[in-house]
């Protein structure tokens, strides 16, 4: 390999690491901002009836997450069926 | 196309574990972790497995693409339903219309620890149903339309 | 005293590092369809050392099963330039 390349790759890792610098800094697992999550662990289990507070959060407080991640899926479904459909027999793709 | 015996034998042997494992995490997606979507996925692997495993002439019998679209379009139609039926009863959408007293998975459970209450948490249980139907046809799906794109794959 | 806990991701990281490079190193298509696996299931047990299991099942679902099984398709429908090299060769 060239010098030229190998201090390439180390000025990528060093750029790289700087930017993971102000995570490493914070303490792990408690956040500044701790008003809805305290909220949903102290109430959740109260309001939806679920011991699993993450499928509380995913199916019943932000519900409008899980249709949207469902339709998404749907929508990767429809692109991958529009690009391996069977072509008639006269068919071809035209590229624009 | 089929793969070595040794795959073939593996993936006959296998197969109904996974899907055993993949509908507990989709049922007790409610008590521990897991849930709709990681099941879906994970019993979606062991169709996938099949589907590697075995030619195309023995697949073709045994799932259809009509039937995974099917599957697919009743798990998300489920979904929309038990989400919809909450604004039929006067309330918001979304909202656990089951949760503490209704019909099924009614029971309320304690703040704390889990005791691992099978029939609690309301709407949640459908949803969890409803979405592991549709990542598994999905998933399905995809793979079977992947292996219809190359040379002897499973055509539609 | 050994803390367990770091050790354990001492590992995990070390052998994340190690099969992404194998990836990259490896030239047969499979082997490296494989690394890759062995990459997003080590990636599953990282999540879950980090107490995501959510995270973990999916990443173990998607990235080790469904991923890989979308490779082996792949690298079934294609041919290796280097294998047809060898068979003219031979």
């Amino acid at each position: 390999m060239k010098s030229k390349e190998i201090l390439t790759a180390i000025i990528i890792a060093v750029l790289a690491a700087s930017l993971l610098l102000p995570s490493a800094l914070m303490v792990f697992g408690s956040p500044q901002n701790d008003g809805m999550d305290s909220y949903m662990i102290d109430n959740g289990q109260d309001i939806a009836a679920v011991n699993n507070i993450v499928t509380g959060v995913v199916f019943d407080f932000r519900g409008f997450d899980t249709l949207g991640e469902a339709l998404v899926l749907f929508t990767a479904v429809l692109g991958v069926t529009l690009m391996f459909r069977r072509m008639k027999e006269d068919e071809e793709y035209e590229y624009e | 196309m089929n793969m070595s015996r040794i795959v073939r034998s593996t993936a006959n042997i296998l197969f109904p574990f996974i899907l055993v494992f993949g509908f507990y995490i989709i049922v007790h997606g409610h008590l521990t972790p897991g849930g709709g979507f990681q099941g879906g996925a994970v019993a979606a692997t062991g169709f996938v497995l099949l589907l590697v495993a075995f030619s195309p002439d023995i697949i073709r019998d045994k799932f259809s693409f009509n039937s995974m679209k099917y599957t697919e379009a009743l798990g998300l139609l489920l979904f929309i339903i038990t989400a919809f039926v909450a604004i039929a009863l006067g309330t918001t959408f979304f909202f656990n219309w089951l949760a503490n007293g209704g019909i099924i998975f009614g029971e309320s459970v304690a703040f704390g620890a889990n005791p691992g209450i099978l029939n609690s948490a309301g709407t949640i249980p459908l949803m969890n149903v409803a979405v592991g139907i549709e990542v598994i046809g999905a998933m399905g799906l995809i793979i079977m339309y992947m292996l219809s794109g190359i040379e002897g794959g499973n055509k539609e | 005293m050994i803390d367990l806990y770091l050790l354990g991701q001492f590992l995990v990281i070390t052998g994340l590092l190690i099969s992404a490079v194998v990836i990259y190193i490896l030239k047969d298509l499979l082997s490296a369809a494989i690394a890759f696996g062995v990459f997003s299931f080590l990636l599953s047990l990282e999540f879950f050392l980090l107490q995501a299991p959510d995270v973990a099942i999916a990443e173990a679902g998607i990235g080790a099963g469904l991923t890989t099984a979308i490779f082996v398709i792949a690298i079934r429908g294609t041919t290796s330039p280097v294998d047809s090299g060898e068979e003219e060769e031979s």
